[in-house]
């Protein structure tokens, strides 16, 4: 079972490469507001955490995600069934 | 769908070949039921995951028929669904058209963080169409559940919770060909929708000209597709179009297909597709995403129509396109330039098929000064290039006019202006904005577009509205946008241009959204691009930076000049508000 911070981990090296160097990345900064991303690089960002792994997010399940902990915690919530979570 | 061996639904079947002349769609889907064609799902990573035939897809629909009548829906009640790109979206838009309801695709959201701008759009549309029924995929009920809170349907739900509602025992009565087949939702403003009201013998009119005389649809044929159902393009010619010729399709969620877009190739390539359309942008990702010696991977030399349309088509970036996909087997003329808009269902004109895109360069100082396309082979900067989409399909009627109505002859820029079997009925309950494009006399639609015509054939030149008419001159404002989204890290999208009034002549503003942080870069940049637009086009435009995302776009992802300038105007006018208060 991979955990939240695992992919937090994963998203930060990401995020590392591609956000403005003057502006602070952290679990709670504001992706679009804050760190500019712009469509493709989302696109891009989330390709990254699909292949790493495995698994497909649905970007209708991403209307109230705007920080790196939101998403973390949505891509654990897509893997727990492939995983045999029972919720 | 946890089958161990699924297979993609056949290209070529026994069953004979008929071109869209049906007199509605579910007598379409009746026939296409008797042949062994259909619709394949794939995943991101192109796996098959889903496939329906025709004939499968009728059984459901009918059943899904039977169980909206136990609802207690009345006929023509509208049933909205939010369209993901599943089939469970066909059994449902097929079951509300064998009940006798009326179907109305509407978007998923998109974009991380688009909750609240959602639920009011959605909301909008609710309203608008006065759903009585409302689908959903399971995973956005939650979202759809609180757009919908403040009507009253009598049904929201995900369609496949909606299997083990009961099926009404009663004889079905599918919609007619003078109904209403569908509303479809076109790019008007958030607080403003327009639901196009299409009947059945509009959709089949324009079915069988696009099928026919614009894709010269023949056996052997098989589509792909990564359009959204909600969009006309997407809903008429990739769900509506193969099912009235009987034709296999292959589906990618446009989601994947933004995230991937070699997907869409792959797709092409390992299925042997001979159909598939995108406006520009999507030819553009491709170019962009796909390395270095990675395009002889694909065989694209299947793909016997590209189609374009949707917005303005730009000739280099479809002949970037074909140049790097050429060693995939890629034919520079399977290009399809084609104009269309949902208030004629979709289809307007097609170019001549196998002849790829055909320009026409026209001289500037005439196009905004006289509004002539005068042919022109002089210097490049001096020059404007249109292209070439076709004539308009049989049937149908298409002339340029003046602001007073009076039709214009050949190369003469004006209103293009539409007349034939597939014009909308009128905007759904909107008798004001109806009255607005169509003329109660002849029954002649405004398309809203400017063109002129060379030899029957068309070319569009702009948005009317969006003009910018600086001392008498007719300047487009793709030609200033494209100007800037050429410097270096700009692209194409981050630029809207439009006009203001001011005191002694209007203002052209130029916005420009710009991810530079450095305040001299920045500053640098807007002064190149004032002293760039100067240069080419004699004006001094006032540039202004703006934040990546800021800039509004319509529905279907086109820049929104109307919209920029409205909130342009609004910020201008609280400042000075402020000012004269602290004065």
């Amino acid at each position: 079972m991979i955990s939240q911070e695992k992919i937090l981990e994963r998203l930060f090296v990401y995020l590392g490469r591609i956000a403005p160097a003057s502006t602070p990345i952290h679990p709670d900064v504001d992706l679009i507001q804050e760190l500019g991303l712009d469509s493709i690089k989302v696109m891009d960002l989330l390709m990254e955490l699909e292949d790493e792994f495995d698994l497909s997010i649905p970007l209708n399940v991403l209307t109230d995600v705007r920080t790196p902990a939101q998403l973390a915690e949505a891509v654990v919530t897509l893997m727990e069934p492939a995983n045999g979570t029972v919720r | 769908m946890a089958e161990l061996y699924m297979s993609a639904t056949l290209t070529q079947h026994a069953l004979p070949q008929r071109l869209g002349d049906f007199p509605t769609l579910t007598e379409a889907l009746d026939y296409a039921a008797l042949g062994e064609t259909g619709l394949n799902f794939y995943d991101g990573r192109c796996r098959l995951v889903a496939v329906i035939s025709y004939a499968a897809l009728r059984r459901e629909a009918l059943n899904m028929a039977r169980r909206l009548h136990g609802l207690g829906l009345r006929r023509g009640d509208r049933v909205a669904l939010i369209a993901d790109t599943d089939y469970t979206f066909m059994e449902l838009f097929y079951g509300c058209l064998y009940g006798g309801f009326v179907p109305v695709p509407l978007p998923i959201p998109s974009g991380l963080g688009a909750h609240d701008s959602y639920v009011k759009k959605l909301n909008g549309l609710l309203l608008s169409c006065e759903a009585s029924a409302v689908f959903a995929p399971t995973v956005l009920l939650p979202v759809v559940q609180e757009a919908a809170a403040s009507l009253a349907p009598l049904f929201v739900g995900a369609a496949k919770d909606f299997q083990a509602q009961a099926m009404a025992q009663v004889d079905l009565e599918p919609s007619r060909p003078d109904e209403i087949a569908y509303l479809q939702y076109t790019s008007g403003s958030t607080r403003f929708p327009r639901g196009v009201v299409v009947t059945q013998r509009a959709v089949m009119a324009n079915l069988q000209g696009i099928i026919r005389d614009g894709l010269g649809v023949r056996p052997g044929d098989r589509c792909v597709s990564w359009l959204p159902f909600y969009h006309d393009m997407g809903l008429v010619g990739f769900v509506l179009g193969p099912m009235a010729s009987q034709l296999s399709v292959d589906y990618l969620r446009t989601q994947d297909f933004a995230m991937r877009p070699r997907q869409w190739l792959n797709l092409i390539s390992q299925n042997r597709g001979t159909i598939s359309f995108a406006p520009p942008f999507g030819y553009d990702m491709c170019s962009r995403r796909v390395r270095e010696g990675e395009a002889s991977r694909f065989d694209l030399s299947s793909w016997r129509i590209a189609g374009v349309g949707a917005e303005p088509i730009r000739a280099e970036i479809l002949e970037r396109f074909a140049d790097q996909f050429a060693p995939a087997g890629f034919n520079l003329k399977a290009f399809l330039p084609c104009y269309g808009l949902a208030e004629s269902t979709l289809g307007v004109s097609f170019s001549r098929r196998d002849t790829g895109i055909q320009i026409d360069r026209i001289n500037r100082w005439e196009l905004e000064h006289h509004s002539r396309a005068v042919p022109f082979d002089g210097d490049e900067s001096k020059a404007s290039i249109f292209v070439n989409c076709g004539a308009v399909l049989p049937g149908h009627r298409l002339d340029i006019r003046d602001n007073t109505g009076h039709p214009l002859p050949d190369r003469q820029i004006g209103r293009v202006t539409l007349m034939g079997p597939s014009l909308m009925s009128g905007y759904f309950c909107d008798e004001d904005s109806t009255q607005a494009v169509i003329d109660q006399d002849g029954g002649w639609l405004d398309t809203g577009d400017l063109g002129y015509l060379s030899g029957g054939e068309l070319f569009i030149t702009g948005r009317r509205k969006d003009l910018l008419i600086v001392r008498g001159r007719n300047i487009w404002p793709q030609d200033i946008e494209y100007l800037a989204e050429c410097q270096p890290d700009i692209r194409p999208g981050d630029v809207i241009a439009f006009l203001v009034p001011a005191d002694i002549e209007p203002q052209v503003v130029v916005q420009v959204q710009c991810r530079l942080t450095d305040e001299a870069q920045r500053t640098q940049l807007q002064q190149s691009l004032t002293k760039l637009i100067n240069s080419e086009f004699g004006l001094s435009a006032r540039v202004e930076l703006v934040p990546p995302h800021s800039l509004p776009r319509t529905s279907s992802g086109k820049p929104s000049r109307a919209e920029a300038q409205k909130r342009f105007l609004q910020q201008m006018q609280s400042l000075c508000g402020l000012s004269m208060a602290a004065g």
